[in-house]
């Protein structure tokens, strides 16, 4: 893309997400929502094909929806309380309108329909942005009216994500659906515990972000989007399958990586306010999800040459990409759950 | 605790920079000392534990799977010297690191104080266990076996973490001293069995229980020899372990909550026991014993008697020893044949009288010979048993007669008989795999002399 264009589209993209979080009157949220929805539309179509139009096409209708939906959910609350302001939403109408348009723009059961097909539809690096960058906004404005939100409601919603999520991601062998399908299940997690202690919302996405960005990371370093063209890196970048390796287990919220301590600390917060049987039901729903990254790192990684593996050899060309990053993102994605003490700063 | 933990973290680098022909050597010697390093350990108070740090700490119970953990190291560093042979230096340096990698986090389990630690390292030993099934196992099906191990291990665990967590909310503190002062048995509600429930269950797939134990076969016999005999002889016993802890919080609830248990204990118990009378796979007879023995161990724990824990102790840490040198002489035959298959090795005392000799010790301790410990073991789990309930002699009976049976059928099939016609194929025994079955029996024929080490708290 042009330089100057992708200059201005970014910084539109990032100035929506920084209005949306620094607004105290929804018109500035919505305009920053908008901002944010509008700007990223060049990058889902920088590659100029019928299916990234679809994808487009299909983003910008659920985003507008919702937006809508919450200037509807703003001005039911201005009919009844008769001002703008973000902090006080008490009127229960405009509380589940406006949950229902947030959650609808993160992608949450029963709203998760477009996060397949549209991250399905774009390149790599724009799927990134999708699944990281565009829940900043949405979820700093459940973070603010936190304590005015249905508490069932949400809970079902994130309930239903993490089935939905790990259930959904069983039959896919596309690596952007699979991540899609991890991001419906992580922002279940993600909202099951915000009425609750909402630090640990917060906690969850400064983990998934990171995880995310690795792993998304490691796919680009080959330009792989399906199980099969992973399968291929035991020949060109074999310590990368090792990466990969870590990466989806921690995914998957194995102990004692990094993605478990989300998954720890959120079940801690629930069971202190009496939760016992959400937590529990919502652990082994997350089975589902580490069963298929597994089986993602089966054929990448465990089943490596020479005992074993289908794949022909592709011609080895060097490697120009840059990994600068990766180490770093690696460390965080995986060994910092000693740190977890560090959780205190948080309060 | 750290001068043990240290050095072991210290082999990673160890191993990494070691020269292509002292890897093995290296990697065996240091472990082999690290083990050394754990033998004051042994100094315990009789009525108290070693509390050596805020995080760890050693009993009389922890010990002795301590150091049956840091002994099978070298000894699965020396068993996988063959079969990794081929492979370049990167991978064997990986296949030695996986296992040092689960050694650190075994250590730190079997020392860990707080039972959530207890519980992350816990589940932490899944993850360098999977990654040696899957990698270097040896046919298609250890894939599943994966996959199996995995997810049985972590659906029973996972309600696991949400009761420690509650329990911690609630007694406010799950340091292991602790809580057997801080729980108090109060009335029943019906929500305490499920919370017994949540408990019990991750040890119960662990060790296995007979209904939850379809993942042993597969684990065991496809995993590599190192994995399968980590797997027999520590990983089930982090099951043992964890009941044998978690019961001081659980009366009153437990008197009856184990009746289902026992019942699945006694019949699986002969059940499996029978099975391996059918087997024609060596592992597989193998893995459906250590199934029947560890049924022994799970009634044992349910009755809590001081007999039976005592028992109990014994008999883990007599089968770990026991069922890893089994492993080790049928990987001793694989290597041979490359085929599990019995009777395909069959009459090698007339080829191989030195591992005849090995086979039969090993046989002998696996049937619970006087005066070895798995005797020891068995009859104290026996006799308490009696003392609960004077029917279940007839099982248990049973139970020691057909393990009799398929020991001596195992025993009889490779070593005795007329020797197969491909006999010239096999290669006469290397020093290092006799060195290997001594430095099992070793410990299991010398721990006759002094078992109160091995009989737990209770003594």
């Amino acid at each position: 893309m042009n330089p100057l264009t992708l200059s201005l589209v970014l910084t539109t993209m990032i100035s929506g997400t920084l209005i949306v979080m620094t607004s105290s009157h929804w018109f500035m949220t919505w305009v920053g929502f908008e901002m944010n929805m509008l700007a990223i539309i060049p990058l889902l179509t920088k590659e100029h094909n019928p299916r990234s139009t679809e994808a487009a096409t299909k983003y910008f209708l659920t985003q507008a929806t919702a937006s809508m939906l919450l200037m509807m959910a703003a001005i039911t609350n201005l009919l009844y309380t008769g001002h703008w302001s973000i902090m006080k939403l008490i009127n229960p109408t405009a509380s589940t309108m406006m949950t229902m348009a947030l959650t609808m723009k993160l992608g949450l059961s029963p709203f998760h329909f477009w996060v397949p097909e549209v991250t399905q539809g774009i390149p790599l690096m724009s799927g990134l942005i999708l699944l990281t960058w565009q829940k900043l906004a949405p979820l700093s404005v459940l973070y603010m009216i936190m304590p005015l939100i249905n508490t069932n409601l949400l809970l079902t919603m994130s309930l239903m994500s993490i089935a939905i999520g790990g259930w959904g991601g069983l039959n896919q062998t596309q690596l952007r659906k699979i991540m899609a399908y991890s991001s419906i299940a992580h922002m279940g997690w993600m909202m099951a515990i915000l009425t609750y202690n909402p630090t640990m919302t917060l906690l969850n996405l400064y983990l998934y972000i990171p995880m995310t960005i690795t792993t998304f990371m490691l796919l680009m370093l080959s330009s792989a989007t399906t199980t099969t063209s992973l399968s291929h890196m035991w020949n060109k970048l074999p310590l990368i399958t090792m990466l990969i390796l870590i990466t989806m287990l921690s995914l998957g919220g194995l102990p004692p990586l990094t993605g478990f301590l989300p998954k720890w600390a959120i079940i801690q917060e629930m069971t202190k306010n009496n939760n016992i049987l959400l937590p529990t039901l919502m652990t082994l729903l997350a089975l589902l999800n580490l069963y298929f990254y597994t089986r993602i790192t089966y054929t990448t990684s465990l089943t490596m040459f020479p005992t074993m593996n289908n794949m022909k050899i592709k011609w080895q060309f060097k490697n120009l990409k840059q990994t600068m990053q990766l180490p770093l993102m690696i460390t965080i994605s995986t060994l910092i759950l000693p740190l977890a003490p560090i959780m205190m700063i948080l309060e | 605790m750290l001068k043990i933990i240290i050095p072991t973290i210290m082999l990673i680098p160890l191993t990494w920079l070691s020269k292509s022909n002292m890897v093995w050597i290296n990697s065996t010697i240091y472990s082999l000392v690290i083990s050394m390093v754990c033998l004051p350990l042994m100094n315990q108070f009789c009525d108290n534990s070693l509390n050596l740090s805020m995080l760890f700490f050693s009993d009389s119970l922890s010990t002795p799977l301590l150091m049956l953990t840091t002994w099978l190291l070298p000894l699965m560093i020396i068993a996988s010297q063959y079969h990794m042979n081929k492979e370049s230096l990167a991978r064997k340096k990986l296949y030695i690191t996986m296992m040092i990698l689960l050694q650190i986090f075994l250590i730190m389990t079997f020392s860990a104080t707080e039972l959530i630690m207890f519980y992350i390292l816990f589940e932490a030993t899944l993850v360098p266990t999977l990654i040696i099934i899957t990698r270097w196992g040896g046919q298609t099906e250890r894939l599943n076996a994966g996959i199996y191990f995995l997810f049985y291990t972590l659906a029973g665990s996972l309600p696991l973490l949400v009761a420690l967590v509650y329990t911690q909310t609630t007694l406010g503190s799950l340091n292991m001293l602790l809580i057997q002062y801080l729980a108090e048995p109060t009335v029943h509600i019906w929500g305490d069995s499920l919370l017994w429930l949540a408990f019990m269950l991750a040890f119960m797939v662990k060790m296995p229980l007979y209904g939850l134990h379809l993942w042993l076969p597969k684990a065991h016999v496809e995993a590599p020899i190192a994995g399968s005999m980590v797997l027999a002889a520590i990983l089930l016993k982090l099951g043992g372990y964890g009941m044998l802890r978690i019961t001081a919080m659980l009366n009153p609830t437990i008197n009856f909550m184990m009746y289902p248990f026992m019942m699945l204990s006694l019949w699986g118990m002969v059940m499996t026991s029978s099975i391996c009378l059918r087997q024609t796979d060596l592992k597989s007879l193998i893995a459906y014993s250590s199934v029947s023995h560890m049924a022994l161990v799970i009634m044992a724990i349910l009755i809590q008697t001081p007999w039976s824990f005592m028992g109990a102790t014994a008999l883990m840490v007599a089968h770990g020893l026991t069922s890893s040198l089994l492993f080790c002489l049928a990987n001793s035959n694989y290597e041979r044949t490359h085929s599990r298959t019995m009777i395909l090795a069959r009459g090698l005392q007339t080829i191989l009288p030195l591992m005849t000799a090995w086979w039969l010790l090993a046989s002998l301790t696996n049937l619970a010979l006087p005066p070895s410990i798995n005797l020891i073991g068995e009859l104290f789990v026996t006799v308490s048993m009696f003392s609960w309930s004077n029917f279940s002699i007839i099982l248990l009976g049973i139970n020691i007669v057909i393990t009799a049976l398929y020991t001596l059928y195992m025993l009889i099939t490779t070593q005795r008989g007329k020797y197969t016609y491909h006999i010239h194929n096999i290669k006469p025994s290397y020093t290092r795999e006799n060195t290997l079955m001594l430095l099992h029996l070793a410990p299991l024929l010398l721990l006759m002399i002094k078992p109160k080490i091995i009989l737990g708290t209770m003594y």
